[in-house]
């Protein structure tokens, strides 16, 4: 089905309300159906077999090969069902080599796992602004020094834990902020997807 | 006509030894900046407090001799190896660990930059032109050294990130005051806020559940935004597709769809 045509469906089985054939409606999910996912109990210590990170290496058809940080190898399936953030929802052609990544899904029995949901470059900061200029934060991560752009459509800030809004202009010098952004690798810099700030 | 400027250096340099070998021998956080510093690679792991407290003592020791009379040539000398020692050291850490912070004047973690180089470098030329002194800097005192010696302690705190807190964010938080550069972006509604609205709604709540993946697809439809994500439902995969509304916060409006893509069909509807 054409993208356009696909999104127009999904628009109107959700807005198109009762005229849709078929469907019921949803009451409450009893709480047995809606924990009914398999738990998995782990060990201590012992590795999440539905979890990998690392840095890509290879990227052949929708295979992902990646290094783990503690030398692990995982091999990531990405289906069409596999969300993918990098830095905003996304799709797999923007995944490069040399990315990093977090994925969550199902191991299978070849060991590959089946991801459900890829985090590219994603990092998660705190930091001081030492300086603002025109679509950048100048932030000291523990004393290291991290430039973060902004993006234009994408950055958000949180102020005080209120509604996002992309008004950025309540950040100050010299305060404390949390920014979640996609990193760009082997640089010192990120871009900005969420600040959170006080006021 | 040296003899003015020279005669005052020993003040500079024993008020700076004064300050970095004060932090270093009483400082409360030294074990923390001494573990920081190149010393640990340099000297070893146990030693580098022991390192760092000595450094400390020799350079409050030449600040005491610096200041106090009489003057003599052998203590500007002394200054002046310490700097080039000083210099060599920041080669090292710069060297050998890039990571280590310079543990220099402060208990801040500062890294080695050119700043760090400058600064020590202006040190070591204020230590050479001070071995040209005639006499004890008391005598020297006056409205032309009073001038230099601001300058010079002026450019010290201009070279030490430790002092930005004191200067430089002040002038940054003015700029930003008078006019923010982030001030004139579009205004429009970020993603993220339609996400807070989602999860505080009672659809979510019903389908949460059920979702596997995080957010596929979003788009903008007229006064809605779309969010999709992948779910499993009765042993299919599905997309649950959340319609929340775009210009305005009701998260008990957000409407949800769950769809079968391979067949076009509707599984459930909720509102």
């Amino acid at each position: 089905m054409p993208s356009t045509d696909r999104r127009r469906f999904l628009t109107s089985a959700v807005l198109g309300g009762s005229a849709v054939a078929g469907a019921t409606a949803l009451g409450s999910l009893a709480p047995e159906t809606a924990f009914a996912a398999p738990r998995i109990d782990l060990e201590p210590g012992a590795r999440d077999p539905n979890f990998a990170e690392g840095r890509i290496t290879a990227i052949s058809g929708s295979l992902l090969k990646v290094s783990g940080s503690d030398k692990a190898l995982h091999r990531i399936y990405v289906t069409h069902g596999t969300s993918i953030w990098k830095l905003r929802p996304t799709t797999f052609d923007e995944i490069k080599v040399g990315d990093g990544l977090y994925a969550r899904g199902v191991k299978m029995p070849d060991g590959a796992l089946a991801a459900d949901a890829v985090w590219v470059n994603i990092v998660n900061l705190d930091a001081a602004i030492t300086a603002i200029d025109s679509g950048r934060l100048h932030l000291d991560h523990h004393g290291n020094k991290v430039v973060g752009h902004v993006v234009n459509g994408t950055t958000a800030a949180v102020y005080n834990h209120t509604p996002a809004i992309s008004d950025l202009s309540g950040l100050q010098v010299g305060k404390h902020v949390k920014v979640i952004g996609a990193w760009r690798p082997d640089t010192n810099e990120v871009d900005i997807a969420t600040v959170y700030a006080g006021i | 006509m040296i003899e003015w400027p020279a005669s005052v250096q020993p003040l500079f340099i024993g008020g700076t030894l004064l300050w970095s070998g004060g932090l270093k021998c009483f400082g409360r956080s030294a074990r923390r900046s001494a573990e920081r510093s190149a010393l640990p690679s340099l000297v070893g792991e146990g030693r580098a407090l022991a390192a760092y407290r000595l450094t400390g003592a020799l350079e409050l020791a030449l600040a005491a001799v610096l200041l106090l009379p009489p003057a003599r040539l052998v203590e500007t000398a002394a200054a002046v190896v310490l700097g080039a020692g000083f210099l060599g050291y920041l080669t090292y850490a710069k060297v050998v660990a890039p990571d280590s912070s310079c543990g220099c004047l402060s208990k801040r973690r500062t890294p080695v930059t050119w700043r760090s180089f400058a600064r020590a470098g202006l040190v070591t030329a204020a230590a050479l032109l001070g071995t040209q002194a005639g006499g004890w800097w008391a005598g020297g005192l006056g409205a032309g050294t009073a001038v230099l010696l601001a300058a010079e302690v002026a450019a010290l705190l201009a070279l030490s990130p430790e002092a930005d807190g004191l200067w430089l964010l002040p002038l940054r938080r003015l700029r930003i005051r008078m006019r923010h550069p982030l001030a004139d972006r579009s205004f429009e509604m970020p993603l993220e806020s339609s996400l807070q609205q989602l999860l505080a709604s009672p659809a979510y709540r019903q389908v949460g559940p059920l979702l596997r993946s995080g957010l596929r697809e979003t788009w903008d439809e007229e006064d809605a935004r779309i969010l999709c994500y992948t779910a499993e439902y009765e042993g299919t995969a599905a997309t649950a597709v959340f319609a929340v509304p775009l210009r305005h916060y009701s998260p008990e409006d957000i409407r949800v769809a769950l769809v079968d893509e391979s067949t076009e069909s509707t599984l459930l509807v909720g509102a």
